[in-house]
């Protein structure tokens, strides 16, 4: 995955890209937007590209991409065939090689019904880079085992915090066997692609040893088709957002998988009021909360509660990952 | 006897020179039906498998005769390199010399490789008519030279004979 940024791009302007290349580690989102500066996302900080292809922090001597290019970039990006990529542009991402997803916008052609059938004059692009950080998850999986018993965790977050990193290591550990418990079979709903990073329906990352991907499909649906077909002990799925994912959670918890999901919030109460439902509905699903945030510009698990707790202070379980 | 000998080469000269010019003319026929029959392959990999340009080719090589086979296959897997050449340049490079082996003018080569300049269209229905201009475009050109061909090859062999012979009678 070492400089497959570079791989986004055409020929002719693979040289503009190489530094970013060779930073790809620590850079989280590409910002193109027609007849705008090429904005970089690094470490949590905004940095711009210079026509050289070298970082600056002055917007002034930043390169400001053309329409031209940035067609030509999604253009490459679509292997030259848009049309065989039409159900992904409709959901607004692209995943390519190396897991990355790109995020487009532009004018959406709308079908009679008000849904979207397709966008054209795509003038926007965000890439965002994918990163697979093996051993995330090394700090927070002994309190994921009683007696080599895998629990149901929810992972809580404001965006950008690494939750999907968290998440996909976690998964990888779980279905590899790890010194707290023996190695279990994993299925992941990849609805948008994130976790797996799948191109061509197979996983750029490493998610373990057994575990199974559904890529791109719904996760409500989803949960229910790998339940039939695959017996999964434990599922996990990213970024809960409808009350359908929940009934489909529920019912996976009743059939006796263990579930790990993340959840967009900044607390539990904050998640409880989204969704509309009690606490307790929460806790018959899950045994562990973890809350992430950022200290310092680093990802940090703030807080773990069990199932019972509330608002436990840090008794100095802060990790960083 | 060298006469005679000389008489009889210079006649299967002539006859052969019009021969091979009738090949010319059918030859091109031919060579225009097999890239239809490619484009319809290609056509039909986007219509059904909904697979991107570089993989339809990739797919129809195992289908199709050397040397389009290979070069095909080569388009697949330079693809797959990723190393930034757009589909297009590839297409043209890999396919320059099957279609340079064909009796084929330059415009039936452009024709096509027409449907390689227009990619980039969302809509699969799109793409398939570009392809479908590049079939439509060389079905034409084969029909009028079928139209043409009859008389043309029937006179080119006439003429190799009619010609070996004024040659023979101009030297004897």
């Amino acid at each position: 995955m070492e400089n497959s940024i570079l791989q986004l791009f055409p020929f002719h302007s693979r040289q503009l890209w190489q530094q970013a290349a060779m930073e790809q580690e620590h850079i989280q989102e590409i910002r193109l937007r027609a007849g705008r500066p090429v904005i970089l996302y690094m470490e949590g900080r905004e940095t711009y590209l210079t026509a050289r292809g070298a970082f600056t922090d002055s917007f002034r001597q930043a390169r400001i991409i053309t329409e031209k290019e940035l067609e030509e970039t999604l253009e490459h990006i679509c292997h030259y065939s848009p049309y065989a990529f039409e159900e992904e542009l409709r959901r607004g991402f692209v995943t390519v090689a190396g897991g990355h997803r790109v995020g487009v916008a532009g004018q959406a052609v709308l079908e009679a019904d008000g849904s979207v059938r397709t966008l054209k004059n795509i003038a926007f692009l965000n890439i965002r880079v994918s990163h697979q950080r093996k051993g995330a998850a090394d700090s927070v999986l002994p309190e994921l085992y009683t007696q080599g018993m895998l629990k149901s965790a929810l992972i809580i977050s404001p965006p950008g915090c690494g939750k999907t990193t968290l998440l996909r290591d976690l998964i990888r550990q779980i279905s590899d066997g790890n010194a707290w418990g023996r190695g279990m079979t994993v299925g992941v709903v990849d609805e948008r692609s994130e976790l797996a990073g799948a191109f061509l329906g197979r996983p750029q990352n490493d998610m373990g040893m057994r575990t199974d991907v559904l890529d791109g499909c719904p996760k409500e649906t989803g949960m229910l088709l790998l339940l039939r077909s695959m017996s999964p002990q434990v599922i996990a799925i990213d970024e809960l957002g409808s009350d359908g994912e929940l009934r489909a959670l529920g019912q996976a918890s009743a059939c006796g998988c263990r579930i790990l999901a993340t959840v967009h919030g900044e607390s539990r109460e904050d998640v409880e009021r989204r969704f509309g439902r009690e606490p307790a509905f929460w806790e018959r699903m899950f045994d562990l909360f973890l809350l992430l945030g950022r200290e310092k510009g680093k990802c940090v698990i703030k807080q773990i509660e069990k199932r019972g707790e509330r608002h436990v202070q840090n008794s100095g379980r802060l990790y960083d990952f | 006897m060298f006469r005679i000998l000389g008489g009889c080469m210079i006649f299967s000269g002539c006859l052969g020179l019009g021969i091979w010019y009738r090949y010319q003319l059918t030859g091109r026929i031919k060579a225009l039906r097999e890239l239809q029959n490619i484009l319809e392959l290609l056509a039909g990999e986007v219509r059904y498998g909904r697979a991107t340009l570089p993989e339809c080719c990739g797919h129809i090589a195992r289908y199709l005769p050397p040397p389009f086979d290979e070069a095909f296959a080569g388009i697949g897997s330079r693809m797959a390199e990723n190393t930034g050449v757009s589909f297009g340049t590839v297409f043209r490079e890999e396919t320059e010399r099957s279609l340079a082996m064909l009796p084929l003018k330059e415009e039936d080569r452009e024709n096509f490789l027409r449907f390689t300049t227009k990619t980039g269209f969302a809509d699969g229905q799109m793409q398939l008519r570009t392809i479908e201009q590049s079939m439509e475009l060389l079905r034409a050109t084969e029909e009028q030279q079928a139209g043409e061909n009859a008389e043309r090859c029937r006179m080119a062999v006439g003429l190799g004979a009619m010609g070996g012979l004024l040659l023979i009678l101009v030297l004897i």
